[in-house]
């Protein structure tokens, strides 16, 4: 099972929104089933609204299903951590840190940015994932740790 | 909600798949196999996303695979009337520019003709 800490409740009211909700995964796929309901209450507690909810779900599925599959090569048995922020009322950030190998989802070295030249190479079955968070995320940021990666995935809020 | 899938034999060769759900990475496992069985045989294939309420990149995996099989066998596949999100996350991946996308059904029949 997933953990769940979530300090937020315990604020004062006006520091809530400044406060970190975290949620601790496993390194395997189906404990990615934890995340949506700790996503959608993150998502009704901000009331996001719905265009950048399922920009928060494709980036995070997109993030936390390459720690799992690509930092922690499939390997189960590690945990990590997603941490959401909303540093002020118009920004929401989600920030996932591993234990993992070097893995730097921001580099462009990650993207199949080889033009296409036929109808096939757009069909291409991968490679996309990245490419989507990089659209759908206001800002991304790639920290190396020590022993650890540091992603930020950050989403400007409509005013 | 588990991801669905159904299909339906229509005037002129074409199948229409309708899916309805998440596309997300347990929404994708659970239409994979439906879907590449269905693009084993179909020549000309609408698949109709109206019903999808999040698309991801395994679930674009699960659109591009069967549709990369119907084109390999000289067969045509439209995408028909995703939501203004599910489009977007095929614009962005550069699927729609080969895929066409409808949201007319006349339009989307007649493209695969």
């Amino acid at each position: 099972m997933s953990s769940i800490s979530c300090p937020v409740a315990a604020m004062p009211a006006e520091d809530v929104t400044k406060h970190a909700s975290r949620l601790t995964l496993k390194s395997q796929l189906d404990d990615m089933a934890s995340l949506w309901p700790w996503v959608e209450a993150l998502i009704a507690q901000y009331a996001i609204p719905s265009d950048t909810a399922f920009a928060i779900h494709l980036c995070l599925e997109e993030a936390i299903s390459n720690v799992i599959r690509h930092g922690y090569n499939g390997q189960p048995g590690e945990t990590f951590t997603v941490d959401c922020a909303s540093p002020n009322a118009h920004e929401v950030v989600f920030t996932i840190e591993d234990q993992a190998p070097p893995f730097d989802p921001v580099s462009g070295s990650l993207i199949e940015e080889q033009p296409a030249t036929s109808p096939m190479d757009y069909l291409r079955p991968g490679g996309r994932g990245i490419l989507l968070m990089r659209n759908f995320a206001s800002r991304l940021t790639y920290q190396r740790l020590e022993g650890g990666n540091r992603l930020t995935i950050s989403f400007v809020l409509p005013k | 909600m588990e991801m669905e899938l159904s299909t339906h034999e229509m005037d002129g060769g074409v199948t229409r798949v309708e899916l309805d759900g998440r596309m997300d990475i347990a929404g994708a496992a659970a239409v994979d196999l439906k879907m590449n069985l269905i693009a084993g045989s179909a020549k000309k294939l609408l698949i109709d996303l109206q019903k999808v309420t999040f698309l991801g990149s395994m679930g674009l995996r699960s659109i591009v695979l069967p549709a990369r099989a119907v084109h390999s066998r000289g067969g045509k596949v439209v995408l028909f009337a995703p939501t203004e999100m599910v489009e977007s996350v095929l614009k962005a991946s550069g699927i729609d520019s080969i895929l066409p996308v409808h949201h007319d059904l006349a339009a989307a029949i007649a493209a695969l003709q």
